[in-house]
């Protein structure tokens, strides 16, 4: 009989380790995720794209082309709301027509 | 094989955990693969209570289905019902298996979130960190970090900017190293207790004020 809790063990302790000792991928994204939904309001919507410029770059990414619409995702909480829920819903579509 | 997991100390009910019936037939099938329905969903599952009552539910999900497709006068469906009743409980496995992670990164996203505002210096830190990424981040780094906050495996990344799947993980792994050995190189070390104590007033953390005297 194998240790079933044994095999549990690896998967379900995604422990994190300090900031300074590892990268914590996990840690990472679920900070940057949050950080960025909300520390950046832009009520006005100033220097916003518009959605098809964030559907564009969400199908296929091309420097030249959608390098600022990139940078502004890294100051604006509701383009990158936004831009997460266009990625989720081509991450839906692509395991759709698998 | 699970020989040695003794089948025989788990043996399946003919009704589920829900009440729902099981067919002779199925839960004869059933108890047909249950040695390896054992093994493989031990594996994944990890407890063997769970996957003998996965494998009844699996086994009460087939009988309703037969039961449906099958009035009197019609052809059964399955011709292998072992083989049909094991794929339907590796699928279902699967699934839990599945759901259990999704719920983990949940846990693990929501537990950053309390952490982060209950550590005001953990926070600060980790907003350095994220703001000095998203602004040393080339595109490409950019890009792999935007879709990989929503979820997309490297494999999937990979190919979008003409990579393998590894070949992004390391690329995004190093571009973030890269950025803490900056943050590293530009912290200075926190003072000792004596020269904490020769201080004459407080001072900011990142450092300013030495700056200032230098100049």
């Amino acid at each position: 009989m194998r240790g079933r809790n044994q095999q549990w063990g690896p998967m379900t302790t995604k422990e994190k380790p300090e900031f300074n000792d590892e990268f914590n991928e996990a840690e990472f994204l679920g900070f940057a995720k949050s950080y960025l939904s909300e520390a950046f309001p832009n009520p006005q919507r100033i220097g916003c794209p518009p959605d098809s410029d964030l559907q564009r770059m969400a199908d296929q990414p091309v420097e030249a082309r959608d390098a600022v619409v990139s940078k502004h995702l890294t100051c604006c909480s509701p383009c990158f709301n936004r831009y997460m829920e266009i990625l989720a819903s081509l991450k839906r579509r692509r395991a759709a027509g698998q | 094989m699970a020989s040695g997991a003794a089948p025989s100390s788990f043996r399946l009910n003919s009704v589920d955990r829900q009440g729902r019936q099981i067919d002779p037939a199925v839960h004869a099938a059933a108890e047909t693969v249950f040695p390896r329905a054992l093994e493989y969903g031990t594996n994944l599952l990890g407890d063997t209570a769970v996957v003998a009552n996965t494998l009844e539910e699996v086994a009460a999900t087939v009988s309703q289905l037969i039961a449906r497709r099958d009035p009197p006068g019609e052809p059964a469906p399955i011709r292998n019902l072992p083989g049909y009743v094991f794929r339907a409980f590796v699928r279902e496995v699967k699934r839990l298996k599945n759901k259990e992670l999704a719920t983990l990164d949940a846990a693990i996203a929501g537990q950053t979130l309390a952490q982060r505002l209950a550590d005001p210096s953990r926070q600060l830190e980790m907003e350095v960190l994220v703001a000095e990424c998203l602004a040393l981040f080339d595109f490409v780094e950019r890009d792999m970090c935007w879709r990989r906050l929503e979820g997309f495996t490297w494999d999937e990344i990979g190919p979008v900017h003409g990579l393998s799947g590894h070949a992004a993980e390391v690329r995004f792994r190093n571009a973030v190293r890269a950025v803490k050995e900056k943050l590293a190189l530009s912290r200075k070390p926190l003072p000792s207790a004596g020269e904490t104590a020769q201080n004459e007033g407080p001072k900011p953390a990142m450092g300013a004020d030495d700056d200032k005297r230098k100049t």
